[in-house]
């Protein structure tokens, strides 16, 4: 580690000399180790990916899910500490039920993402507490359609007022990210973890800020971002984790879901293909060198 | 004015009368609810060879005042469950959200493997009904009662057709066929005909059981002076529920009207 | 309350006082009648537990099966390997609540004392349960039926407020008093004497002997058919269960649905 703290990493609550939090830059710390966990926003929906590392062949294959749904129609995918995540989801299932209460309505993404940043950005403030070792992605779709209050039975006036606006645009495809700090953005792709350098330049390539990606394009990607952000770490198994959230009339009806098998491991062939492919792109230019296993 | 404070600003009472303060809460015990405000009137189901039917208007009333006529008061739960409410719409509302909450929490436990095979985490109508039924008894108890009657339709977990009903008292029971309110007069003696037993219920074709609930929708119509020709229909299978909430009698014959005598304007 | 007129010293009015009239009375009544009927028989080594399978709300017909006999412990929630059976008639919902709460009280003895609980200690724990609410009470009949200790039939019968006694038989709910008599004098031969043995007060009683279980089974289908006859509560169907130390059988026959 290049910083020493000089007592004033100690304590939350004390910055250091030149302006920094130590706890909130250690915490990070603990997210840089963390296996590699990306989204995607696309036109139509959001994919989430997370490069589960097998710690033990004792763990059940599929168990331990590490991607959640926070209402119906949003996703948190953690890279860090894992309790932390658990912690984390725990009180944005808790911030979305209070906000039906409130409202009588689902949680917007952004709401969540909000209150989300919030709650992480409180734990840099006190001496009493530690900030999350975890940098969340969270994302999810906001309906299109127009949606009812929680147990409402009419359909309101159809003229005048309280009548309906024709081709009002609603909702739609969201995705935050929210850092030990608290700090939180909205990204058109979002990675985390370990890989998130090579799996940042390959999300970069995809141009997602112009909006034209799909959904089904989306997964694919994905599946690949996290084969590739793999490559560095290759000695060790993973599984691909994946899930996604379409718009109403899209394949999840916007619900967020676990991407189903059989797509999944069709996404999972072709980034096999891809990183392969590749792989030998890069023996004819190496000679054939597997780097990876040597440094063991 | 005179020199006491409360009374400044007050119009005399010698003038105007003592102010009437009846509207206003009393103190005392915490008032619960004594009686449902908006309501929903009858509703029917019945089960058939492979599923169940149910149906209400789309009528809420104020009192004798037909005040919302769009009100959706079958609400599906899930795949495999949907409940028809009777009584108080507020009650109803707030039943309404107390099980999208359940529903949530019951994802978060359970969310099943997307797509790949039949989604066995969630409730089916049995466990929906049980669950119903010890809220309803529970606030019974408490002596703030949710003033409705429910009938909860749908699948239990062997597939089978159910149906089951539950009051605000907390009464619950299973019938091939049921109905709430006056519909229970008059509904279930048609409903009866066509299936007396469970055993007939369970060669019943899905459009005998469609048509003979309609039917009894007609005769409530005809009735009941507080139902509506605009109701909600949806029938629960195993492959899903069909749930149309935009549907119109058909097939009204007010020819009878014209014999009746004794009521209106007419001279014999 | 924050908008309540004042209620002392002058307020608004000086003439009269500003409170409303007297405070309304609760509108909402918690109880109901579900109507039907149950009676329960105890025999040497054997006790039977009746009841019809209606459900009313006054002349409406809510079922024609609502049973309201109940396998009490055991496993599971079909009560596999139950020895205790449970009879209540009158406010469904309450008989209900009743049967679940006992139902898990008995499984719960059964995994902590890694045995069944006896009719015995569950006969006084059920007076409990319902003397608990003895100022909200379960509006219920019940009874109680199993094999005691010895090996004889036990039938145990209540109040809704949980006083108890064990008997020889007992009928309950809304044909009780069509049926009690009956079986007074089937079964405990009440006013029935040996013929030629006396004059008056000089009558020998006949002797009470303990019925065989197929005797029991007539006096209870003739009960029930003649309940439904002139009792409009009681109806459509009769289920009956036998407890034997064999374990509970149970069958169900139809009644008149009239």
């Amino acid at each position: 580690m290049t910083s020493i703290g000089t007592g004033y990493d100690l304590s939350n609550s004390v910055f250091s000399p030149d302006g920094r939090n130590f706890q909130v830059e250690y915490a990070m710390k603990a997210v840089e180790n963390g296996g590699t966990a990306i989204g995607i926003r696309c036109k139509d929906g959001v994919v989430f990916a997370m490069e589960k590392l097998v710690v033990s062949k004792l763990v059940k294959p599929g168990a331990n899910k590490k991607i959640s749904t926070v209402d119906k129609n949003i996703g948190i995918v953690c890279s860090g500490l894992m309790p932390d995540g658990r912690h984390f989801v725990s009180r944005a299932r808790d911030e979305a039920a209070s906000w039906r209460g409130l409202y009588k309505a689902p949680i917007p993404t952004s709401a969540l993402a909000n209150r989300m940043g919030s709650y992480v950005q409180a734990y840099t403030l006190y001496s009493s507490v530690r900030p999350f070792g975890l940098t969340s992605i969270l994302g999810g779709w906001d309906s299109e359609a127009e949606l009812p209050v929680d147990g409402q039975v009419g359909s309101g006036p159809k003229v005048g007022a309280g009548g309906k606006k024709e081709g009002q645009k609603r909702g739609g495809p969201f995705l935050y990210m929210i850092e030990p700090s608290g700090l939180y953005w909205g990204y058109y792709g979002a990675a985390t973890g370990k890989g998130r350098q090579s799996a940042k330049s390959e999300l970069e390539k995809l141009n997602l800020s112009e909006g034209d990606i799909t959904l089904e394009q989306g997964v694919k990607e994905a599946a690949r971002i996290i084969y590739v952000a793999h490559e560095d770490s290759k000695d060790k198994d993973f599984e691909l984790e994946m899930s996604w959230v379409s718009s109403l009339d899209g394949p999840t009806k916007g619900r967020h879901e676990e991407v189903p098998k059989a797509l999944r491991e069709e996404a999972e062939a072709l980034a096999k293909k891809v990183i392969e492919g590749e792989d030998d792109d890069d023996e004819e230019a190496e000679g054939g060198a597997t780097g990876d296993q040597m440094e063991e | 004015m005179n020199h006491l404070p409360q009374a400044w600003g007050r119009p005399r009472d010698d003038v105007y009368g003592a102010y009437n303060a009846s509207f206003l809460p009393q103190d005392g015990p915490k008032q619960h609810t004594q009686s449902p405000i908006v309501t929903g009137t009858s509703v029917v189901a019945m089960k058939f060879k492979d599923g169940v039917v149910v149906a209400a208007d789309n009528l809420a009333s104020y009192g004798s005042l037909a005040r919302f006529t769009d009100v959706k008061r079958l609400r599906q739960f899930n795949t495999r469950a949907v409940l028809g409410f009777g009584g108080d719409v507020s009650d109803m509302q707030h039943l309404d959200r107390l099980l999208t909450s359940l529903s949530l929490r019951e994802n978060y436990a359970d969310p099943g493997s997307s797509g790949d095979e039949t989604d066995t985490a969630s409730l089916d109508a049995k466990n929906l009904h049980t669950y119903l039924s010890k809220v309803m008894y529970k606030r019974r108890t408490d002596f703030n009662p949710l003033w409705n009657h429910i009938l909860v339709a749908g699948l239990d977990d062997a597939d089978k057709p159910f149906l089951a009903s539950v009051d605000l008292l907390g009464t619950t029971f299973s019938a091939p066929s049921l109905a709430t309110g006056f519909g229970a007069h008059l509904a279930v003696p048609i409903l009866r005909r066509v299936a007396p037993d469970e055993a007939a219920a369970e060669t019943l074709s899905m459009d005998d059981a469609v048509n003979a609930v309609k039917e009894a929708m007609k005769v409530l119509f005809y009735r009941d002076a507080r139902s509506l020709d605009k109701y909600s229909i949806a029938v629960i299978r195993k492959d899903g529920v069909q749930l149309k909430e935009d549907e119109k009698l058909e097939g009204q014959s007010w020819a009878f009207a014209e014999t009746i005598r004794g009521y209106g304007t007419q001279i014999h | 309350m924050a908008f309540a007129a004042p209620d002392h010293g002058p307020g608004y009015s000086f003439t009269s006082p500003t409170t409303a009239s007297a405070p309304k009375q609760h509108g909402f009544y918690p109880y109901t009648d579900n109507g039907g009927s149950i009676l329960g028989i105890s025999g040497a080594d054997f006790t039977i537990l009746a009841g019809d399978t209606r459900s009313t709300s006054g002349y409406n017909i809510n079922s024609r099966m609502a049973p309201k006999l109940f396998r009490i412990g055991g496993e599971g929630p079909d009560a596999t390997g139950a020895r205790i059976i449970l009879g209540v008639v009158g406010f469904g919902a309450d008989g209900a609540a009743l049967k679940e709460r006992l139902d898990t009280i008995v499984k719960i003895y059964r995994y902590e004392h890694g045995k069944d609980m006896s009719v015995k200690a569950c006969a006084q724990r059920l007076s409990h349960l319902l003397y608990g609410k003895r100022f909200f009470p379960y509006y219920t009949h019940a009874i109680l039926g199993g094999i005691d200790e010895e090996g004889k039939g036990a039938l145990y019968s209540y109040d809704p407020v949980g006083s108890y006694e064990r008997e020889q038989c007992r009928a309950g709910g809304a044909a009780a008093s069509l049926i009690m008599p009956f079986l007074d004098n089937q079964v405990n031969f009440k006013n029935q004497y040996v013929p030629g043995s006396g004059e008056g007060h000089d009558l020998k009683a006949r002797e009470v002997v303990p019925l065989s279980r197929n005797y029991v089974m007539e006096l209870v289908e003739d009960a029930f058919t003649s309940a439904v006859e002139r009792h409009i509560e009681v109806g459509d169907g009769l289920q009956v269960l036998v407890v034997t130390e064999n374990g509970i059988e149970e069958r169900i026959s139809p009644l008149k649905q009239d």
